[in-house]
């Protein structure tokens, strides 16, 4: 969930007003946010998101754009927005994309804004909006890119192009001496940490004016003089790149509604595309791409199980800062141009649900008469459990994920039939335990201090290899019993297994076990029910008990309880 | 203090019952009248004096030297400087070696003993270098030494009371505290006490008498005593109810396991049905189903565990294979838009350690029965670092309800439902929620008697891009609960490594609330 972090100068000067923790504890969930701190002394407000569809909402100033529509239900208008058919002048400010960077980052979009200074707060304000936007929106940039240039010293059309890296030098943001493209995926921190995402490509995206002077190397770093922006600054050009033109023309028009929020001018620009797109070769950005949605009246009221008329939810977006008119059977919607999350009618049901307000929906029993029931393997698990605590067995539970060396290395095993994890964490969890019988014996090898006898016992699942199986994985319910003490030994294994059997109403036979280093040779047997190996038991290797770290003789069984229910 | 004289030991009982108020009492007195071991007075004393019952009047730290064997033999063969002065007077003069080898002693010990004899004058060594008797008196000393051997012989130990200054010099040179079995006596320290009756001593005395309690009552009943009706003839010691016990260590659930088990057992009672399902899921039920887009952040290699080997699943069951890829490339006819890019038909049979209970749900909706109520208490895995408030693997539990007609405000039901019946809340506070697959979504905070305010779950309405696409034409109220933080309280817990500690004694010992 992406957290932010409001100055709260900026914040309620957006708002329009002061509010009090307690008041925006109240009216933040109308924005799916929740105050996650309040730093007194440093005037900052902690926000977190939990709508990681709605990026729009990760600056204070798409916060208070929300709550300042709920409160009003008065819809900002924005005027610079582009449509296919309705283009705002750009005055010769133009960013042409290159046929060269198709297939390596295919497309790269700006906007410009003036006569706002930025000011300290606004600059860490606008920084971390890009971050937010780039980091989850984008991927961690892989989809989107953002950099924020002096408009003032740029010379239209910027170019946007993917060239050679060895030849192509520029001074970046935080440095003084001119690099290539390819020292500063080595040498510049930024380098390191975003150059995977164009490094495999013979050449890397690059954008510069017409003058030939460095804007940027996208998505890695700003060249350290038109990309230096700093407080004072009141012209700014905003370029975003990337290989998905949607996500870019929204995050461009995020950016550009919280800057005029602000108090920026936002001026249009003109972008050349080196392919065609759904909006053709050229548009003007900040672009509105959404289309209207509509929302049948019975689709909410079903939904919601409250009758609300088309003027109902009407008033209801209104709050929520969507324009909705009545329209046929339902209401349709203008999407608001910060948002891009109306993918079904539902979409409009969740708005309208907030915007009339959660508190007014009586809560409601389903009148449904169902059945309750336990899996069978929860109900026949809960009569050995009885039998096995009757026994004087403890009943244990364990993690399900281990180390080669718990559940492989220290039973002696090949472990052959263990399911591991291809990106473990740590290697203490790399593997899905293949038998209960390793947890087991790590209890033992942790609990000396324990009277003894030790009797312990779990059901849980384990995974083993099958290749029959779809995915080539089997998971299994299991049984793993342990007893230590003393003097112990087989006899007392097969009296347990016998009585278990027993009052599970299972005839079984027993049958020699060959060659499993887990047990002592002779002192091991099989349980066949119904001619099919149902589990294993016996005495406790001392070579396994030794790697364990363990000194006391012990007993062990497994069964598999998906072969007797 | 109000003593029930029921509760007294034998060894209490004869002991205030032998003694009377004004009286000196001594330990040795009890021994020797009542026939008490050392240990059994010492416990008498020890319980009466907790009780009150009996108060010290004086205390005095006394030594005495007791024989030892060693010290007994001595006595009776001789000291090694009496043997030598006898050996040397009768047989003439000899070597140090030979007088050790015809007296088996050994031989720094006759050194030391003929030191001795020689410093005091009473022998000497000649020009041959063989000792011989100068006089025929033996020393002071081992007069003195003889004295002091002849002395404890009789009672086997001599308090330092009865030594003369010089005696108590010669008996030290003879003594040690421990590891005297090479001494002539050990130094015994110890602290007499004399103890007197107190009032409620005297009161509980005269209770005991009235009550007619004599310390002879029988202990444990045994099964002769049953057989031969030997129990008709005597009155039975009344046990002390509230002395310690020992500690059992019964079979026994798992204290989290049985806490889970409530859970079930609450929702078999709301009417849902238990699933189930295999741990090793593939990117097709763990997210492509649940609608999750193919390039969403949470699906990034760093948030879900994948399976080494077989990387895929071998398939993925029609139709819900092409009815899900279509929803994510253009909606298919579930009303949506979808999310407008070419499904991955490789990737989504990536196979993956199950990250949500919800897959399971998901799983269920291709078998559900409409009206249906389904849930499940399910291990998911999460690339997470393992800590307080993060485990390797977990458990979730979640659910579905399939009908007709159910709406939002019968999910805000449900929760209150969970909400009262399972987390005992006392005020309930819905706030919109998000996640990927519920529209809408909505997040369940409760006031609990203990835990404050906190959220006990998610919900939401499953989008028509999850349901439509495997097969459910009717709204789907799908729920998750995070019980574990009330699993924790109810096992006062505060670390959720806790509730899968492999340590017996912590597991035989944690109980719920």
């Amino acid at each position: 969930m992406p957290k932010i972090e409001a100055p709260e100068k900026i914040f309620f000067s957006l708002l329009g007003k002061k509010m009090t923790d307690d008041e925006l504890i109240d009216i933040f969930p109308v924005a799916k946010a929740e105050l996650d701190g309040h730093d007194v002394e440093g005037h900052v407000l902690k926000i977190e998101l939990n709508d990681t569809n709605r990026p729009d909402l990760w600056s204070p100033a798409g916060v208070a754009r929300a709550l300042k529509c709920y409160e009003s239900s008065e819809i900002p208008q924005y005027d610079f927005f582009s449509t296919k058919d309705d283009e705002k002048p750009s005055d010769g400010r133009c960013v042409i994309d290159d046929e060269s960077a198709i297939g390596i980052r295919d497309y790269s979009i700006g906007f410009a804004a003036k006569d706002c200074k930025v000011d300290n707060d606004m600059l860490i304000n606008l920084i971390q909006s890009q971050e937010k936007l780039c980091f989850n929106f984008g991927r961690k940039r892989k989809t989107i890119a953002m950099g924020i240039y002096r408009s003032d010293l740029i010379k239209y059309p910027v170019h946007y192009a993917a060239v050679d890296p060895d030849t192509t030098k520029f001074v970046p943001l935080g440095m003084t001496e001119e690099l290539s493209l390819r020292e500063i995926l080595m040498k510049h921190p930024k380098g390191r940490d975003y150059g995977y995402i164009v490094s495999s490509f013979p050449r890397f995206p690059y954008l510069y004016d017409d003058n030939g002077d460095t804007l940027s190397f996208p998505p890695v770093i700003n060249s350290a003089r038109i990309g230096a922006v700093e407080v004072g600054d009141s012209d700014l050009f905003i370029e975003l790149s990337g290989p998905i033109l949607d996500d870019l023309l929204l995050a461009a028009s995020i950016l550009a509604c919280d800057m005029s929020d602000m108090g920026f001018e936002i001026l249009p620009v003109k972008v050349k595309f080196a392919k065609d797109t759904p909006y053709g070769r050229e548009i003007t950005v900040p672009y509105y791409f959404q289309k209207d949605v509509h929302a049948s009246t019975e689709l909410i009221s079903k939904k919601l199980g409250l009758e609300l008329s088309a003027e109902d939810s009407v008033r209801a977006l209104e709050r929520m800062g969507v324009k909705a008119w009545k329209d046929g059977d339902g209401v349709t919607i203008h999407v608001p141009e910060y948002r891009n999350d109306f993918l079904h009618a539902v979409d409009i049901a969740e708005d309208v649900m907030i915007g009339h307000g959660l508190q007014n929906f009586e809560p409601v029993m389903p009148s449904d008469f169902t059945i309750g029931r336990l899996s069978p393997v929860e109900e026949f698990s809960r009569k050995v459990k009885e039998i096995l605590v009757g026994l004087g067995f403890q009943e244990m539970m364990y993690n399900y994920l281990g180390s080669k060396k718990e559940y492989i290395d220290n039973m002696h095993v090949s472990g052959d039939n263990a399911v591991f994890i291809a990106n473990p964490m740590s290697e203490n969890y790399e593997v899905i335990r293949p038998s209960v019988l390793p947890c087991l014996l790590e209890s033992e090898s942790v609990s000396g201090h324990a009277v003894y006898p030790h009797n312990i016992f779990e059901i849980g699942k384990i995974t083993v290899r099958d290749d029959s199986d779809n995915s080539g994985t089997v998971t299994k319910d299991s049984l793993g019993f342990f007893a230590s003490d003393a003097k112990i030994g087989y006899n007392e294994a097969a009296s347990y297994i016998n009585t278990l059997m027993y009052f599970l109403r299972k005839e079984y036979t027993l049958q020699e076990v060959k060659d499993d280093p887990r047990f002592i040779p002779g002192r091991a047997a099989e349980i066949v029910v119904d001619g099919k190996v149902a589990g294993i038991f016996g005495e406790t290797h001392p070579q396994v008990l030794e790697s364990w770290g363990c000194s006391m003789p012990s007993i062990m069984a497994e069964i598999d309880l998906g072969t007797l229910i | 203090m109000d003593i029930d004289v029921k509760n007294l030991h034998p060894l209490e009982v004869r002991l205030l019952r032998h003694v009377s108020a004004g009286e000196d009492i001594t330990p040795e007195r009890i021994i020797r009248d009542l026939d008490y071991k050392v240990g059994q007075s010492n416990q008498a004393f020890s319980w009466l004096s907790a009780k009150g019952l009996v108060e010290e009047k004086s205390r005095s730290h006394r030594i005495s030297y007791e024989l030892t064997d060693f010290g007994r033999t001595e006595q009776l063969e001789g000291l090694p400087a009496e043997r030598i002065f006898a050996f040397i007077t009768e047989n003439g003069p000899h070597t140090l070696p030979e007088i050790a080898e015809a007296l088996s002693l050994e031989k720094s010990d006759v050194g030391s003993a003929f030191g001795l004899l020689s410093s005091k004058g009473s022998a000497k060594m000649n020009d041959e270098k063989k000792a011989e008797p100068v006089s025929s008196e033996l020393p002071e000393d081992v007069k003195l030494q003889r004295a002091l051997l002849n002395k404890a012989s009789g009672t086997g130990s001599i308090d330092e009371t009865e030594l003369s200054e010089t005696e108590k010099k010669a008996i030290a040179a003879l003594a040690k505290k421990r590891g005297a079995q090479n001494s002539a006596f050990r130094i015994v320290e110890r602290d007499e006490i004399i103890y007197n009756l107190t009032p409620e001593g005297e009161k509980a005395k005269k209770a005991l008498l009235e009550a007619n309690i004599t310390g002879e009552e029988f202990g444990i009943l045994t099964p002769e005593m049953i057989q031969t009706g030997s129990w008709k003839n005597g009155t039975f010691r009344p046990y002390g109810i509230n002395a310690p016990t020992s500690r059992l260590i019964p079979g026994r659930r798992n204290a989290y396991s049985s806490y889970l088990q409530w859970v079930k057992d609450k929702l078999i009672a709301l009417g849902f049905e238990e699933f189930d399902g295999p741990l090793v899921e593939n990117e097709f039920w763990n997210g492509d189903a649940l609608f999750m887009p193919q390039f969403h952040s949470a699906r990034d290699i760093h948030d879900v565990y994948y399976v080494k080997d077989p990387v895929h699943c071998k398939k993925i069951d029609e139709p819900w294979l092409s009815q899900v890829a279509a929803t994510h490339e253009n909606g298919w006819n579930t009303g949506s838009r979808g999310w407008g890019y070419t499904f991955d038909h490789e990737f989504t049979r990536r196979q993956v350690l199950r990250s949500q209970g919800t897959v399971l749900s998901a799983h269920q909706l291709t078998k559900a029965h409409i009206p249906g109520k389904y849930f499940g208490v399910v291990r998911c895995f999460r690339y997470d670092q393992v800590d307080a408030t993060h485990g390797a693997d977990f458990y979730q539990t979640e659910g579905i309800v399939l009908g007709e007609d159910v709406n939002l405000r019968n999910l805000l039901g449900l929760l209150k439902m969970f909400a009262e019946e399972i987390a005992g809340a006392e005020e309930v506070k819905y706030v919109p929620g998000y996640f990927p697959f519920t529209e809408p979504s909505i997040e369940v905070h409760i006031k609990h008697p203990v835990l404050g305010w906190f959220e006990l779950g998610g919900s939401g309405i499953f989008r028509p891009e999850v349901t439509k696409a495997l097969g459910i034409d009717v709204p789907v109220l799908a729920w998750g609960l995070g019980i574990d933080r009330m699993a924790l309280m109810h096992l006062g817990l505060n670390d959720l490594r806790e509730l899968f500690t492999p340590d017996i004694e912590s597991v035989r010992t944690r109980r719920g609330n």
